[in-house]
């Protein structure tokens, strides 16, 4: 497929999953409500974003809003829509679709005039300043941005794709989550799903904990007498751990057994069999999570500096501290701030004004305020909420959570269920829209 | 004499350095607005400047007194909401920027 076709895909794609993306909404916002890019700002260069996620597209956009139409931002992306993990786990329970967790690009491309360019990279040339990409071409950029996201380790045993699709970890927001829903849909009353989580740095802090709710909640109505064990390679909860401690041992009492401290040795995928610390488990259905790593261009390109996995960068701009001129935002940094969708969102903010403030030949922010927030569904019809601010500290150098500004609900409501949706639909828009 | 030709010369010269140097000038650009970085951490549930149309409370153009005086109250709550929580993230000459760039929102 060429460009062309694939602007062609995106748009209409856009049009059709703007509608089916955002179909909770009451209303959508109008172009005057969305802002428009300014003409004479002053300010130009090239600016390149590799990956179209919540921190790539927010950085597009932003960078134009913010830098107006003297600079020039193209947006690698290799697939032609984006599957929001936001929302994902209720894939699981049939609440929502995959068609509507899809964003198109188009928006961006017509409201903001980004350049969408569909792509594999190749390499990157810090040094020449440009970007290869796997047909041939080059972009040259004054400023790159990487945001390619997470990618897994292997967990023995399922080295093969055969395999790993038999027990999916269905954190990527895709075919994997739609095997996994089918799967849970096959269980027969008394079944197992087994889930286990990796250690920290994961995406999503709360993400695992809440699969576990829903997939209780779910088999509790269908498929009595069912069991999620979740075996967890932390010592304990790692995110809200009241509103996950209630739904274990009390709300979802009796169905999910939880076990912190587990380690996976090998899972057998044809015999359903998981090895672990606490024995050799058997189960109807294996949700494996793996270990995470920055994204392969990351990785391949000399800039996974922290442990060999994640990006070392500056937060005051996201510049990264292994290649001048190159920016990392999103779960690939390596940050003191969660690895999640709302905070990529705000890290991108920071990057865009960054960038827009070196072209123009300023300084960036010295103080910047990042946040973290997000609901978790803990039944069908009820949730909690988790929210975080960080602040930069000039002495260690990093965001630190501000004293006193973090915390959880008291307590699941389903006036925190029916909110998740208008943030995910605010978020969104801004991201996408 | 052939000193003084380059000196001339390098006269001559001047004023297109320094017009040059006004041309740099002319690009140097205006600072980004006051309290626009902080208030973006609204933008992901208030919308782009605070003009929500989808989601929660519109904040743009509201009086830069109620923004402050709102978020100062939210910091207090004894069973703190989670935009309650949030607020108490910021300081109040923060608070203050980021009421002063909403209501300065059309």
């Amino acid at each position: 497929m060429n460009r062309r076709d694939f602007f062609r895909l995106a748009s209409m794609a856009g049009a059709g999953v703007s509608a089916a993306g955002l179909s909770g909404l009451v209303r959508a916002a109008t172009p005057a409500q969305l802002g428009t890019v300014p003409t004479n700002t002053g300010i130009s260069g090239r600016v390149v974003v590799i990956g179209g996620g919540m921190a790539g597209a927010t950085v597009a956009k932003y960078l134009r809003l913010w830098g107006g139409t003297g600079v020039a931002v193209t947006l690698v992306e290799r697939e032609t829509t984006y599957a929001s993990n936001i929302l994902s786990n209720l894939v699981l329970n049939g609440q929502r679709t995959m068609t509507s967790l899809q964003f198109g690009y188009s928006n961006l491309a017509t409201r903001y005039g980004i350049r969408l360019v569909k792509g594999d990279v190749t390499a990157i040339d810090s040094v020449g300043h440009s970007v290869s990409l796997a047909d041939g071409s080059k972009l040259p950029y004054d400023r790159l941005v990487v945001a390619p996201g997470i990618d897994f380790d292997t967990i023995p045993g399922l080295e093969t794709a055969a395999a790993q699709a038999k027990v999916p970890h269905a954190w990527k927001a895709g075919p994997q989550t739609t095997i996994l829903r089918n799967q849970l849909v096959a269980m027969k009353p008394g079944g197992v799903f087994v889930m286990t989580i990796p250690a920290k740095p994961y995406r999503c802090p709360p993400g695992p904990y809440e699969r576990a709710c829903v997939v209780a909640d779910w088999l509790k109505k269908n498929r009595a007498g069912s069991k999620v064990i979740v075996l967890d390679a932390n010592p304990g909860i790692t995110a809200e751990p009241l509103a996950f401690a209630n739904a274990f041992n009390v709300v979802h009492k009796g169905v999910i057994d939880y076990r912190p401290g587990a380690v996976i040795n090998s899972i057998d995928a044809s015999t359903m069999t998981l090895n672990t610390n606490f024995g050799n488990l058997q189960a109807n259905v294996i949700n494996a999570i793996p270990a995470h790593r920055a994204g392969k261009v990351i990785i391949d390109n000399g800039l996974a500096n922290v442990g060999g996995r994640w990006a070392g960068v500056d937060v005051l701009t996201y510049q990264s501290t292994a290649a001048p001129g190159i920016h990392v935002i999103g779960d690939a940094a390596a940050t003191t701030q969660p690895k999640a969708g709302h905070i990529a969102n705000q890290e991108a903010k920071i990057c865009a004004d960054a960038i827009v403030r070196l072209l123009a030949g300023r300084s960036p922010d010295p103080s910047p305020i990042t946040n973290s927030a997000c609901y978790s569904p803990i039944t069908s019809d009820t949730a909690s909420w988790l929210t975080a601010v960080f602040a930069y500290d000039p002495v260690s150098g990093s965001m630190l959570p501000v004293p006193g500004a973090s915390g959880e609900a008291t307590a699941r409501s389903q006036d925190n269920y029916k909110e998740m949706f208008k943030w995910f639909n605010t978020l969104m828009e801004d991201s996408f829209a | 004499m052939n000193r003084k030709i380059s000196r001339l010369r390098a006269l001559l010269w001047l004023p297109i350095a320094l017009a040059s140097t006004c041309v740099a000038a002319q690009t140097v650009t205006t600072a980004p607005p006051a309290g626009r970085l902080l208030a973006s951490n609204c933008f992901q549930c208030h919308g782009f400047n605070g003009k929500s149309s989808i989601g929660f409370e519109r904040l743009a153009g509201e009086s830069s007194n109620e923004i402050y005086k709102e978020l100062r109250e939210m910091r207090t709550k004894s069973r703190p909401d989670i935009m309650d929580m949030h607020a108490r993230g910021y300081s109040d000459a923060q608070i203050r920027l980021i009421a002063d760039y909403l209501s300065k929102q059309r």
